[in-house]
């Protein structure tokens, strides 16, 4: 296909399953050169992932001022990885043009994105400016003890990493917030103490008094927290009208099993009884699971804070 | 934040505690630190909410009452510590003793520090710092630094710290339940090796291989761990559960231990059952069907009694 240039032929390609297809198919395409660029270009619009991933890594290969433009515009792709592979490749191309969206990409809330950024821009030369821009960069290649240096400058840096969905990545920046221990993270870290992990909520609380934050605030901040707990007038309404299910919804493994016998034996005693002595007879029992169900919902233990 | 500052000028207490319950956090927020301004006649309709059902209006009376610093407050805050069943409002409480600084507090705040909780050991601790308590034994000392979490602290102090390690070993959290096991295998007593084999039946797994680790060092026979271990309960779903399920209700087993298409097969099944009893003459088809299930049963009790959970 690479003597025949057969550019569509390896884009098809990069759909197979198996990965090394998909690398060779890439690598073929890159050494086509910029003859092939425009035809990537205009398959880079494609919907599928992984065919992204190999025409933007065919792209880097080919190094064309061309493909700048829709590189940038691929580091805002909904896909993570598409972003990333698009801060790496512009790295490889190395114009320094690039540097104001790769900057842009060093603020991504996904820390792989962050890091190609990061290491991109060190492969174009760049420099920071100022402070705040350094923060920025090393918060992109987690060299944690470079960013603890710059102080309050790194503060933006570092509660924008607050978004990250690691949470060891929100562990880290909350942890750096309070040893940097400047009033304006009390936002971001107020925010944090109802964080969905248990471990940058802890951690929200012992950074939060050395910004400033006074101690009374911290157990409202936290009472906002996710809660996984079960509504108990959903498992008493379920187990009112649906016999079962309302234990099935608390994670009863015998409450379907409940249901299913309630329907049988509903079906056998209307049958047998009537309507009128079926309902006389099954709503005080329907009634008291109801009862039942709420009332150990409300005794379930809370997951711990 | 308008009207807050509206009721303030009116001194509308009845007004601000309504707020408590506003929908939006920043208002709560607002009205209890404005609740906490007004002094005295502040105190008793606060004191009278503290027992309210929402968590949120707990807190922020409470919040209030700390800022108020009225000692009549005192007795009520110590009860909220002790008995209220949320963590958060135990430990707004503690630290709303620490800010009244009555030291007929300190007792309550004491025994706080061995709450199941670590937000309410911490609050405990920062509360007895604020009333100027310093702790006076081995014990005390460890009980404030399990508190403040100084686990490097807690080592230092040796075998002294095993008693008050073991209390918080009902922690919920399983975080800090490794750290002690993990504390309570360096240091290594008699007492530190009962509590760390008894950490083997954990339901965490983490803490139960923590423990693995610290009963090691603890020099219990390494034959008796796995022996204790195998005694834990069960963590995944139950073999005997699924079995019953899958026997007379086909396919609900599976979808109780986790195949997607276990509802699938049990709808099949059901509407194979309704034809057959709808076309097939039989009164009770199940009966029939019940060998083949059986078979199933046998077949999803061992997949389950096979499934890792260490």
């Amino acid at each position: 296909m690479v003597h025949q240039k057969d550019i569509n032929g390896l884009i098809r390609l990069l759909r197979s399953r198996d990965i090394d297809i998909q690398v060779q198919a890439a690598q073929a395409l890159g050494s086509l050169g910029t003859e092939a660029t425009d035809r990537l270009i205009s398959a880079l619009s494609t919907k599928n992932k992984t065919v992204k991933l190999g025409i933007i890594g065919a792209l880097a290969g080919i190094k064309s001022s061309r493909s700048i433009q829709p590189l940038i515009a691929a580091l805002g792709d909904e896909n993570s990885e598409v972003r990333w592979q698009a801060a790496i490749a512009l790295g490889d191309i190395g114009d320094s043009a690039t540097t104001g969206s790769l900057c842009s990409a060093l603020k991504d809330p996904d820390k792989y994105v962050r890091y190609g950024a990061a290491v991109s821009l060190t492969t174009i030369g760049w420099k920071p400016q100022d402070a705040a821009e350094r923060a920025y960069y090393f918060a992109g290649l987690q060299e944690w003890g470079a960013v603890r240096e710059i102080g309050k400058p790194a503060v933006p840096a570092l509660t924008g990493l607050l978004r990250d969905r690691d949470s060891t990545v929100r562990i880290k920046a909350v942890e750096l917030l309070g040893i940097i221990g400047d009033t304006d993270a009390t936002p971001a870290l107020i925010q944090s103490l109802g964080d969905e992990n248990r471990e940058v909520r802890w951690n929200s609380v012992l950074a939060s008094p050395k910004c400033g934050i006074s101690l009374k605030y911290l157990p409202r901040g936290l009472s906002r927290r996710p809660q996984n707990v079960k509504n108990p007038l959903i498992a008493g309404v379920l187990n009112f009208l649906l016999p079962g299910l309302g234990y099935g919804y608390l994670g009863k493994w015998w409450g379907t099993m409940i249901f299913q016998i309630d329907v049988m034996a509903t079906v056998w005693l209307f049958k047998m009884e009537g309507d009128e002595n079926s309902f006389s007879l099954l709503f005080p029992i329907y009634l008291v699971l109801g009862i039942h169900a709420w009332y150990i919902t409300t005794k379930m233990p809370k997951d711990p804070p | 934040m308008a009207t807050i500052e509206s009721l303030k000028q009116s001194h509308d207490i009845r007004g601000l505690i309504r707020l408590l319950d506003h929908g939006s956090p920043e208002i709560q927020w607002r009205a209890a630190d404005t609740l906490g301004t007004l002094g005295e006649p502040a105190c008793d309709p606060l004191i009278s909410i503290i027992d309210f059902p929402k968590v949120h209006v707990r807190i922020g009376a409470i919040e209030a009452l700390g800022d108020l610093r009225n000692p009549r407050s005192v007795n009520h805050l110590v009860r909220k510590l002790k008995t209220d069943p949320d963590n958060e409002v135990r430990w707004v409480a503690a630290l709303a003793l620490g800010q009244i600084g009555d030291p007929g507090a300190v007792p309550a705040l004491q025994l706080a520090l061995k709450d199941n909780d670590r937000y309410v050991r911490y609050g405990a601790v920062k509360a007895l710092e604020t009333l100027g308590w310093t702790p006076a034994t081995d014990i005390e000392m460890a009980c404030a630094l399990i508190a403040l979490q100084d686990w490097q602290g807690v080592r230092k102090l040796g075998p002294g710290a095993v008693g008050p390690l073991i209390d918080i070993m009902k922690d919920p959290n399983p975080v800090t339940r490794t750290k002690i096991v993990g504390l309570l295998g360096g240091i290594g007593s008699s007492a530190a090796k009962k509590t760390c084999e008894a950490a083997l039946l954990d339901r965490d797994p983490e803490v139960r291989w923590t423990a693995v680790l610290a009963c090691k060092r603890c020099g219990t026979d390494t034959h008796r761990i796995p022996l204790i271990m195998s005694e834990r309960q069960k963590t995944g779903p139950s073999a005997i559960g699924a079995a019953i399920l899958n026997l007379f209700f086909f396919g609900l087993g599976y979808q109780y231990i986790g195949k997607w298409w276990g509802f699938l097969v049990f709808m099949s099944y059901m509407t194979i059952m309704v034809f057959v009893q709808l076309y097939g003459n039989l009164v009770f088809p199940f009966i029939y069907i019940y060998p083949f299930t059986a078979v199933s049963a046998v077949q999803t009790y061992y997949a389950v009694k096979r499934m890792p959970d260490m």
